[in-house]
């Protein structure tokens, strides 16, 4: 089962104006599309013989060609992680990928999802 | 009518404050070269849970990395030089500095390879290795400097 944060978040992106796949896309879209994915299980608090308060760390990322598309797709994305994760979220990398002309951002986050005490 | 205190051994406090202070950024440095090596070491095996394919071009979805080009990055994991101000001792651990190599006919940095697999790019699938390694490896790495700084500091009869 995913954990809640990281179905509220890729329901979240699904809903903006740039299109989004979990994990890889099969076709590349043309324009601006985005990735989300479910990176790993980074900690947990154990009590009650269960594992309580898992935290995963995630990652969305932005694939665009023009420069003038960047600030939106900053602010969309950047709107979203602040609700979801609160303050659990920092921009990773920023690169531009020389073969492609596509600019790439990539954020990190980390998710959680508290078990039943 | 009075009182008197009397305070003993001050002496040996005190010397024992003066050699703290000499002490402290060596016990530091020695923690710090400690943790850094089982960072490195951690990140290293991390290194070897990348999966690989043989090298293609992605035309429409994504590929894996291929074997040379993980093989560019195993070993090329560097600790950089200590920075060492008053007690405080930093360093840094990566694939800067790691050089170049030739991958499918080109020359290619790799710092460049190390992040395209593990930031993933429009035509590579994401391996986020590096972040999972340090995730790994922090508790480890604590430990290590913990050990490192106490055991400095027994060696001088100073805890």
């Amino acid at each position: 089962m995913m954990p809640s944060e990281y179905e509220a978040l890729v329901a979240a992106l699904k809903l903006t104006d740039i299109p989004f796949a979990e994990y890889a896309w099969r076709t590349r879209p043309e324009g601006t599309y985005g990735v989300v994915s479910l990176d790993f299980e980074s900690g947990q608090l154990n009590g009650n013989n269960q594992k309580l308060d898992r935290s995963w760390e995630a990652s969305v990322d932005v694939f665009f060609s023009r420069l003038a598309d960047r600030e939106d797709v900053i602010r969309t994305v950047e709107e979203i992680l602040a609700e979801i994760c609160g303050a659990s979220w920092e921009l990773n990398s920023s690169t531009y990928e020389n073969s492609t002309g596509l600019f790439h951002v990539e954020w990190v986050c980390q998710v959680m999802d508290s078990g039943v005490v | 009518m009075a009182i008197t205190a009397k305070v003993d051994g001050m002496d040996e406090i005190s010397e024992m404050l003066t050699q703290l202070a000499e002490e402290g950024p060596k016990a530091a440095a020695a923690g710090l070269y400690e943790g850094a090596g089982t960072m490195a070491g951690e990140l290293e095996a991390a290194v070897d849970t990348i999966k690989t394919a043989p090298f293609k071009y992605a035309v429409h979805g994504t590929r894996l990395p291929s074997p040379e080009e993980v093989d560019a990055i195993r070993g090329a994991i560097g600790i950089a030089k200590f920075d060492k101000n008053g007690t405080e001792v930093q360093t840094s651990i990566g694939f800067s500095n790691a050089g170049y190599a030739d991958v499918a006919g080109q020359t290619k940095p790799i710092a460049l390879i190390a992040n395209s697999i593990n930031s993933g790019t429009s035509f590579m699938h994401k391996q986020p290795f590096f972040r999972k390694g340090v995730s790994k490896a922090k508790p480890k790495a604590e430990a290590a400097i913990i050990k490192a700084i106490e055991d400095r500091l027994d060696e001088k009869n100073l805890k």
